[in-house]
Order: structure tokens, then sequence, then C-alpha cells
């Protein structure tokens, strides 16, 4: 079902911000909404607000390339973005994140094989005092861990797996 | 001038002709022994292979451009991991030398970017039409030492994927 | 008149029209300046920093508005840093050092960063040889590179943008050449950027990858090997091929092309076609070219090439002499009188169409055209005359494209007329169905299949499209045979002319009637007088047919059966076909890169074009065979000299009058500058050194008066309730003798498809893609469903010449 058929009213609200010949300037608005649904973009959503904004797919595929928070594949449930940027990196962050996915199995970017969490590296998160740190993006929201080590990391990972909420 | 002048003359040439009698020859007795080939002696052409047997030609005509009498031609395809000629993309599937034209010059050789076209220490070729004066690819091609080692080969994926060997120093 | 603007570049006083960039006017100046992303056709984005120059203004007082002097000049202030040529427009006393040490300091960094990550790749490079990269780097580059070999970026290098294009991501310097050009110049967004920063790439989201029927320019215009046709791939290194100039057989719009020729080991040795290139004609094609003209010529080397004359004998074909075959044909054809019959094509030059017709004159017979497309005197008539440029047109022109979809019947021109709406001419799109040209027009007018007539008659009603038309300086209009037959589009084509007439648009430059022609030459033998048969089954029966550049038979069983019947059949063509099955006599004919010639193009514009490949076989001339045929038959034709025989037609045919082979070699410097030594700067599009044409002249343009018949038509075919109208519709990859050779087009000529709206496509229960059976007037055949809900109601759009023998809207029935 495409997202104006699902969210019709919401769709057209998005669209009324607009002037009738610049509906592109839509494209990003309605992206969030395709991204919401599913927790990523998928293929015939992009093609639903291709055709929706008189766009070619490529362009909005462009548009979701551009931005890193526009997902085009389907992510863990609990996004772990580790801070690798200077300061943290002199705390011992860059060490921190190969242990921690040597731990978890898996390579920096890639997502554990339950799906439960993908692992990434960013930029500063404005923590520096508190290194090594990351921050877990879900669906109910942001959350800082603060001053982690590995052990007390995969503590937190099974708490994730068992409760199905964050822990703070 | 004397008598004996013009004899004394004539015995000094016939001397000289008498002590080369016995002078060390140089000739060499060709065919039964051949003289050593120099170290940098430009001879008939050979198309070199890495050591695990693929061919270091990639195919791209620069030895065809190099060559001031045009006596190369070389025709590229696309190599796949099933049926791999060369490391790289790009192979020669047709590599043609007209030995008539050739000069043996060695631009080809410093043309060419994987040192794949050398000329080395043959120089014992004759043929008696210009047809088969045309060397082609099965002729030049250095021969393999086993026979998993000839080409096409079969290659995993993702290994030979530089056409160019990574040349980080001078000495590479 | 523009504003012109002066400024110094390099010492140099240039005077250019205001509004110029400074590296176009360096250009203009002849002085180098050295670009990647800029491109003349191309808005400037700045992108790869490489034409950065010092660029110095003179300074005003604030105050007084005054220019600040010394020594009596404007002082001229520079701004600390370089800026890019390419963005800043002249002004008035500027001055530009490009060669000063921060200039070329700047350069070479440029280069240098560029670099770092591109791979050694130029030995296995296609563009090598032909690269701007390579170019500048020798030019502008330092010897050594300061950067960590091991962090060179590795990336995917042989990544498929769809079939035709292959992306090396490794080589693109991220210039946006591509993206900009499909988003400007070509209409369709069908490639663009993924991420940003390092990590950009080009990217296609499109299904098939990069659906466009241009996306063969962009690898003209990639300044490195990035995106390379798959068609050429490892083909052969530039140095290796011969060039000559050719005209495009494929369609009415008449690209000048170059075609690139080496020996092939794998043909024996014999020469062959290696790739096609545009040329540069900027009153036809510019510099661009469509992937069919790009990609399909390999018909002329398809094996099943006619090389022997043949006499059937005893119900078999057997190989003959020339002489008995032309004798044999010239008999046949003098004893037939009344009957006898010349169907030829637009696949055939001006010289041969010309023979034919003072053949068939001669021996009291008939010369039809194998089209279509009627009306085609009218554009002799009051069609497109002298000084006409569509890439010039602007506002207070009005350009009208009526039953055409352009993008698929002649691509280029669909990118001529959406340049003209930009630079402020409008457009009226008048067409049953949605076309890609309906995005960039200033009106659309969808009207019902059958309407024609009726949306022409209603052009200058009193609306704001009326007003728009009968208030312009010139008018042009585009007719074609979207959903027409024969009679359907005389019809159209006389409505047009009138109209044009009535209101004076014709005579003057940019002002008349263009038909859409189906081939390339099709002009041309309306020019010479030759006439459309409307029900051809009936006509040949019985008649004594010399078939010239027509394969009938395999078109369309129904003709098939008419030639068996008929008396006597000699085919002249180049490729075996099921008409030549069916021949009495074969005479082999010389394909049109075998031989010189010209072709008429849709516009009116005669070009030359030049042997590529040597003669195949035994086969001759088009223009030759004729000329010994009328010879046997008793009258002389000039059948040696291509030039002679074209001096013979001038003389004849009005509108050729005062043009010769040398006049139409003629050249013009031509901007902007592209070619082998500047192909950094416009692209590898070759220059064009051998001719850019030469325009008719109409009977209007010269000043005669001109007479249009109106044609009546009883009633057109419209979709009716409970029943479905089947209406031909023209692509651009069909099965066309010259398309279906080329197989790396194979997937975009896929199968038959005919396409229907959701509403008729649910009443017979057929799903999308699912197969069918259609049957019409007598036909049957299979074809794929696409459901597209921009078809009209009762209505099913067949394509021609994929395996459906449609030739005019007719009742049909799908199951």
């Amino acid at each position: 079902m495409s997202l104006l058929q699902k969210y019709p009213a919401e769709v057209k609200q998005i669209l009324s911000k607009y002037p009738a010949d610049h509906k592109q300037s839509a494209v990003m608005p309605l992206l969030y909404l395709a991204q919401r649904e599913n927790g990523y973009i998928t293929g015939s959503a992009m093609q639903d607000i291709a055709e929706t904004l008189d766009m070619t797919q490529t362009e909005v595929a462009a548009v979701v390339g551009f931005y890193t928070l526009y997902l085009d594949k389907k992510e863990g449930k609990y996004r772990m973005q580790v801070c690798t940027d200077l300061p943290c990196a002199l705390r011992g962050a860059d060490k921190f994140l190969q242990d921690l996915c040597g731990n978890l199995g898996i390579k920096v970017g890639e997502t554990t094989s339950d799906g439960l969490v993908t692992i990434e590296a960013v930029m500063c998160l404005a923590a520096c005092d508190k290194a090594p740190m990351f921050q877990i993006q879900s669906r109910d929201g942001l959350e800082y861990h603060e001053d982690m080590t590995v052990d007390k990391t995969m503590e937190l990972v099974a708490a994730l797996a068992k409760s199905g909420r964050e822990v703070a | 001038m004397s008598l004996v002048d013009p004899v004394i003359e004539l015995g000094r040439g016939l001397w000289r002709t008498l002590s080369s009698m016995f002078e060390r020859t140089v000739t060499y007795q060709y065919p039964e022994h051949k003289r050593t080939v120099r170290p940098r002696f430009r001879g008939r052409h050979v198309l070199k292979r890495y050591d695990n047997g693929l061919e270091k030609c990639i195919g791209c005509s620069l030895c065809a451009a190099a060559c001031p009498s045009d006596a190369i031609f070389v025709e590229a395809s696309e190599n796949t991991d099933e049926h791999r000629f060369s490391p790289g993309e790009r192979y020669a599937s047709t590599y043609e030398i007209n030995m008539l034209r050739c000069i043996f010059c060695g631009y080809c050789e410093d043309a060419c970017p994987t040192e794949a076209i050398v000329l080395g220490d043959n120089y014992e070729m004759s043929y008696y039409t210009r047809k088969d004066a045309i060397y082609t690819k099965d002729m030049l091609i250095e021969p393999v030492s086993s026979v998993n080692q000839t080409t096409p080969q079969k290659t995993p994926t993702g290994v030979f994927t530089r056409s160019v060997p990574e040349m980080k120093d001078a000495k590479d | 008149m523009d504003k012109q603007v002066t400024l110094t570049i390099d010492g140099k006083l240039i005077s250019v029209p205001e509004g110029t960039f400074v590296a176009d006017a360096a250009r203009m100046a002849d002085i180098d300046i050295p670009v990647f992303c800029h491109h003349p056709k191309l808005e400037p984005v700045g992108m790869c920093r490489m034409c950065l120059v010092e660029i110095g203004r003179p300074i005003r007082d604030r105050a007084t508005g005054q220019f600040v002097l010394e020594n009596g000049q404007p002082k001229i202030q520079f701004l600390p840093k370089l800026e890019t040529a390419c963005t800043n427009r002249v002004e008035d006393g500027m001055v530009v050092h490009t060669q000063s040490e921060s200039a070329k300091a700047g350069q070479k960094s440029t280069i240098e960063f560029l670099l770092t990550s591109h791979p050694l790749d130029c030995p296995v490079c296609d563009k090598g040889g032909e690269c701007p990269l390579q170019n500048l780097t020798m030019a502008h580059g330092a010897g050594k590179s300061r950067f960590l070999y091991d962090e060179k970026l590795h990336l995917e290098k042989r990544k498929p943008l769809g079939e035709l294009i292959y992306l090396d991501q490794e080589r693109c310097i991220q210039c946006g050449r591509c993206v900009r050009f499909q988003d400007e110049i070509a209409g369709d967004p069908v490639i663009g950027f993924d991420e940003r920063g390092r990590s950009m790439q080009i990217m296609t989201s499109s299904e098939p990858g990069f659906d466009s029927v241009f996306s063969g320019n962009t690898t003209d215009i990639c300044p490195v090997g990035a995106l390379t046709t798959a068609d050429f791939r490892f083909g052969a290194r530039p140095w290796e091929l011969e060039e000559f100039p050719s005209i495009c057989s494929q369609c009415p719009v008449g690209c000048n092309i170059t075609i690139n020729t080496r020996r092939e080991a794998a043909a024996d040795g014999s020469m062959v076609i290696k790739r096609i290139m545009p040329r540069q004609n900027e009153t036809v094609n510019e510099i661009w070219i469509c992937d069919k003209g790009r990609f399909a010529y390999h018909y002329t080397e398809s094996k099943g090439r006619l090389t022997r004359p043949a006499i059937r004998k005893d119900g078999k074909l057997s190989r003959a002499s020339w002489d008995s075959a032309i004798k044999l044909a010239a008999e046949n054809f003098a004893e037939a009188g009344k009957n006898f019959v010349v169907l030829a094509s637009g696949r055939l030059a001006n010289e041969d169409l010309f023979n034919l017709k003072s053949l068939a004159d001669h021996l009291k017979g008939d010369a039809v055209l194998y089209s279509e497309i009627g009306g085609g005197e009218l554009t002799s008539a009051i069609g497109i005359s002298p000084d006409t440029n569509l890439g010039e047109v602007g506002p207070g022109t009005t350009l009208v494209v009526i039953a055409s979809d352009l993008y698929q019947e002649a691509p280029i021109w669909y990118l001529r007329l959406k340049q003209a709406v930009r630079r402020g001419a409008t457009l009226i799109v008048a067409n049953p169905r949605q076309t890609r040209l309906d995005d960039h027009a200033s009106y659309v007018i969808r009207y019902a299949y059958g309407d024609e007539v009726k949306t022409v008659h209603s052009l200058d009603k009193k609306n704001k499209i009326g007003e728009a038309f009968t208030r312009s300086e010139n008018v042009i209009i585009f007719y074609g045979s979207e959903g027409l037959g024969v009679e359907g589009s005389a019809a159209l084509a006389s409505a047009c002319a009138k109209l044009l007439n009535e209101y004076g648009f014709a005579g003057k430059p940019n002002n008349g009637l263009v038909g859409v022609w189906q081939r390339a030459n099709d002009q041309g033998a309306w020019e010479m007088g030759y006439r459309v048969e409307a029900d051809l089954p009936r006509f040949l029966r019985g008649k004594v047919v010399y078939l010239v550049g027509v394969d009938p038979a395999g078109d369309d069983p129904r003709l098939a059966k008419a030639l068996e019947n008929a008396k006597f059949l000699a085919v002249q063509d180049i490729l075996e076909s099921a008409t030549s099955e069916l021949a009495d006599v074969i005479l082999p004919a010389q394909a049109h890169t075998e031989r010189e010639g010209t072709f008429t193009s849709g516009e009116r514009r005669v070009q030359r074009y030049y042997p590529a490949l040597p003669v195949l076989g035994e086969t001759r001339p088009d223009f030759a065979i004729t000329a010994q045929i009328a010879r046997q038959a008793g009258f002389i034709q000039e059948g040696t000299s291509v030039s002679a025989a074209f001096d013979i037609l001038s003389e004849t045919i009005p509108s050729y009058a005062e043009l010769s082979y040398s006049k139409l070699a003629e050249v013009q410097p031509q901007w902007p500058v592209v070619g082998r030594g500047d192909l950094y700067y416009g692209g590898t599009t070759y220059e064009n050194k051998h001719g850019l044409g030469a325009h008719l002249t109409t009977t209007a343009s010269r000043g005669e008066n001109v007479h249009i018949l109106r044609v009546h038509r009883e009633s057109a075919p419209r979709p009716q309730e409970n029943e479905l109208l089947a209406v031909p519709v023209t692509r651009l990859y069909d099965r066309g003798t010259t398309v279906l050779p080329a197989k790396v087009l194979k997937n975009r000529i896929g199968k038959a498809t005919i396409s229907m709206h959701p509403d008729i496509a649910e009443r017979l229960n057929v799903k999308n893609g699912g197969l069918v059976k259609i049957s019409f007037d007598g036909h049957s055949g299979e074809a794929l469903v696409q459901i597209d809900k921009t078809i009209p109601a009762g209505v099913v759009t067949v394509p021609r010449s994929m395996g459906l023998a449609i030739h005019e809207p007719v009742p049909a029935k799908v199951k």
C-alpha cells in the first residue's frame, strides 16, 4: 500500500506546505514518513514518493544517499553509534570499538545476526570527558551511554536483548 | 733505392701473412659453437608471464603505439574470473608482430607498463613466406612450466583485480 | 546585437558578449584555461577547481561611485585567492591572469588532488588517448605525487549503469558533467550522486538502469574513463582508429556522425566499424547523438548481406552475373509499361531516389515511397526554408508538435525543442496520450484518436493557445503518425499546411511544416515527387515491382501475399530478407557506409556522407545499378559519379537548385569548439571538417504561389463503445532492419508490448506483463501487456515494427 493510501491526511498536509509547482520540496518530509513506517526507506517507498512528486526514482535515491540519517537498508533495532573523534580516541575509543566489534562478531557498519544491534562509528558526540562513550538510537529515542567499557557494554546488550527496553 | 729494398718490403708483407696463419682465430664455428649473448641483447620477443602462470600482457597497445615501424597489432578483450588470462580486466586476445617490419629497437619493451613484452635472446629466425613472418600470440607467449599454469585459468573472485603492478617504489 | 564587454586575459584585450563566463571568453580568444567540470553547454558549478585563475576587477570608490584611478587607468584589485573562471561572468575592465605563479600553482595542485585516488589504469582504460585528464596532467600537472599510496580508495571497477554504460567508480573525478547533462539537457534525471564527500559516486535507480536514450552522450563528455560504453569496451585505442564522416541513417534528424573503423582479426583482417561518434553540427544535432544512432550500426556488417547478383531459375535463386541480372530486370521493366512500380524507401540516398524516379517516369510507371506517413509533398511547398536553426529560436517562435512522440521518433529534435523552450520559445504539444515532451511544453492539448484535424483547426481559436499561436512571429509545426496511417497523416498535414499558409508562417526562416518521418531520407523522396500508397497490397498485385531498400514481405503477411502474386519482382537491397526470398532477380547494393551519397533530413537539410568501409563482394551503389538498368532500357542516366548525379538532380528539382557536392562540403567555425585538440573543453565529439550541408528552398521561400489541396477524409476511426481500437505508435528501439542486428540493444528492444488503461485491462482480465493474443484486420500476434493509466479509454497502442503488422488505427480484439 502506498504512503498516500495509508496516511492520506498527513501526506496532504505535508504537500500543502509547499507551492504547487515546487512539489519536489516535499521529498524530505515524505522520506521521514517512509522511514518511520519501516525503520528504513524501502525501494517501493522511494518509487511511491517519486510518483507522488513527479520526480524520478533516482532523484529520490540521491536525496536518500546524501543524508546519513536516511537509511536505505534495514538496520538493527538499536543503533550503537560509537564516537571515534580525537578526544575519545585519545582515551582509547578505537580499541574500544575494535574489541566491541570482536565481541559482537561483526564489523563496523554491520548488524548482529539477530538484528538487535548495529555498530556505527560517528563523529564527536560532545561527551569528551566521559570517553569512551556511545549513543543508542532506536524507535524510542536517543540515549547516551558514557564512561563505558567493553564488559559494561556487553551487559547492556544482553539486557536489551532480554527486556526489549533500554536500561539507563 | 737499392735492389734489396723491394725484396725486404715483399718479405715484410709475406711475413705478415705467414704469421697471421698462426694467430688465434676469433671466428666461432657456428652453428656448432655459438657466441654467448650479451646481457642487453635484443632478439626475438617473448610475452612474459607471472609466477602463477597469468600473462603479464594486458592488451593496452602501448607497444604498438611506440613501435616506430608499426609492426605490432593488438586487440584486447575482457577477462572474467572464470576465464582469466591476465590480472585485471583486460588481456590481449590478438597479439601479432610482423618480424619483417620489426627493427628490434626495444621501444616496445620500454613502453610496456607491465614488463610483458621483452626482447629475448633468440636471434635464429627464418621464414619462407611473408605470412610466416607474422608471429602470433601463441608463438610469442612464454611457455609454461606446469599444466595448471596455462591460461585461461579459473581464479577466485576479488584476487586478481589490478592490471598494472603496484609500483610502490623504484625497485618494485 | 548583444552588448559587448571588453576585458584583458593574459595581456590580450578581447571583446565578448555580455554574460559570457571567463573560461568561455578565454576559449574564444584561443587562450587555454583548463577545465574539467565546466562544459560550454551546461550551467557552471565550479566543482572541480581546475580553472582557477587570478581575476582582478577595477575598483569603484564607495562614496562617489567613480573608478579609483592609478596613473590615469582604473586601479585593478585582485582578490587574495584564486577564483574559478567558469563561474565568473566577464565585466568591463576585468583583468585575468591564467599563467601567473599562483594560477599555475593552483592548477598543478588541483591535478595533484584529482590524481590522489585516480587508479593507474591508463593502459587498460578506454579513454586513454582521448582523455582530458591525461592531456591536462601532461600540460599542468606535477611529475610526482606527495600523497600516501596506501590510502588510495578501492571501489567497484566495472559497475553497469544499465547494460549500455559501465561506470568505473575509481576513475570518476566527481565533476558531475554526466548528472548535469542528464538533468539539464536530456531532461532524464536517471543518474544521480550517492553519498557525499570522499564517498560520492554516481548511481542510477531507474529500471532498466540509466533509462535514457541519450545515455551514450555522457561517455563523450566524461573527462575521464569513468563512463564507457559496453559496445566499444576494449574495442581499440583511439589512435588506432580511422575516422570517416557520415550521416546517421536511423531517423529523419540526420545527425552528423563519425564512423571509426579498424581492421579486425575475427573478421579475417577486413575493416570493421568499431564505434560511432557524434560530429559537430550546431544546426542539426549540436554535439549529441541518441543511443540508437550510436549503437545500432551493426546491420551493415551482418552476416546476411547480399553480395552477389542472383536470378531465379527453376524456382530457385542461383548466382548470376551482373550483366544477366540487369538485362533480365530491364527487359521486364520495359515491357511492363504502366504496370511498372518502383517501391523505394528513405534508406536510399538522394541520388538513388532520383535515378529511380526518372526510370519510373521514363517507363511510364509509378514511383511509390514505402512509408506510412503521407502529406510529404506539402513539406516541399511549405516546409522549413534556409537559415532556419532550431538551436537559435526563442521568444516569438511557437513550435507545435502534433501526433508525434518526438522522444521515441526523433530524439535529437526532442532535445532541440526542449532547449528552445528554455530560451523562451512557446511549445504546444498535441497528442492523444502523454509523452515526455509534455513536461516541457507551454501548452498541452489532449485530443482523442481520430480528432487530429479538428485539433489543428482549433489552434487559432480565441483562447490562450490560439493567441499564442496567432501572435507569434514564427511557427513551425511538426506532424507525425501517432495513431495514424497514410490517409490520416495526409489529412493532418494538409490541415497544418493550410493553417500555416493562411497566417503567413511560410517561406521565411524558422517557419514551416516538418514531417516526423520513419526513415532517414523520406524527405528526399518527397522532394523528388514520390507518392505514398494507402492500400499497398491491392496496388501491388499483378505488377512488375522494383523493390529498393524495402522489406514488405517481412513487415506484413498481406504484402508478402501481394508480392507472391506480383508479375515480376526485382529486389535491390543490402540484406537478405523475406522479400529477397521471393525475388525473381536480386541486385546486391552497397550500404551507405560503403559509398558516398547525400541524405535530406526532415528539416530539409542536404548533407553528404562519405564511405567508411571498402566495397563488399560484388555490390554496386544503388544509383549505379538503376543507371545500368536504364542504359539497358535505352536511355542515359548518370551511374558512375555520385557528384555528377547530384548535379543533374540539382538542375532538375527546383528545391535543390544551386547546390553541389563542393557546396555541401563547406564548413564554418562553430561554437563551442570541440574536437581532438580541445577535447577537454567540449568532449570527445569529432569536429566537423567535412561539411555542414545546405538547406533546401521551398516553393514558398522562392516566392512562388503555394496551392494546398484540402485532403478529405471520410471519417477517422474513433474508439467505439465496447470495442477496442488498436492505434499504431512508434518506439525508438524496434525490430526494424537497421536496429535488430545490434545485439547490445537486445534488452531495450525487448518483446512486442501493447499498452492499455487499467480499466480495460481489468475488463479483459489481463495482468501487467501478461502475454495475450491480439488480432486486427486479419492479423494476429502475441504481445505482452503494459498497464498504463495515461492511455485513453477504448484504445490499445500497438508498436510498429515489432512483429505486429499495424498500419493505421483499426478495431482489435485482445485475449
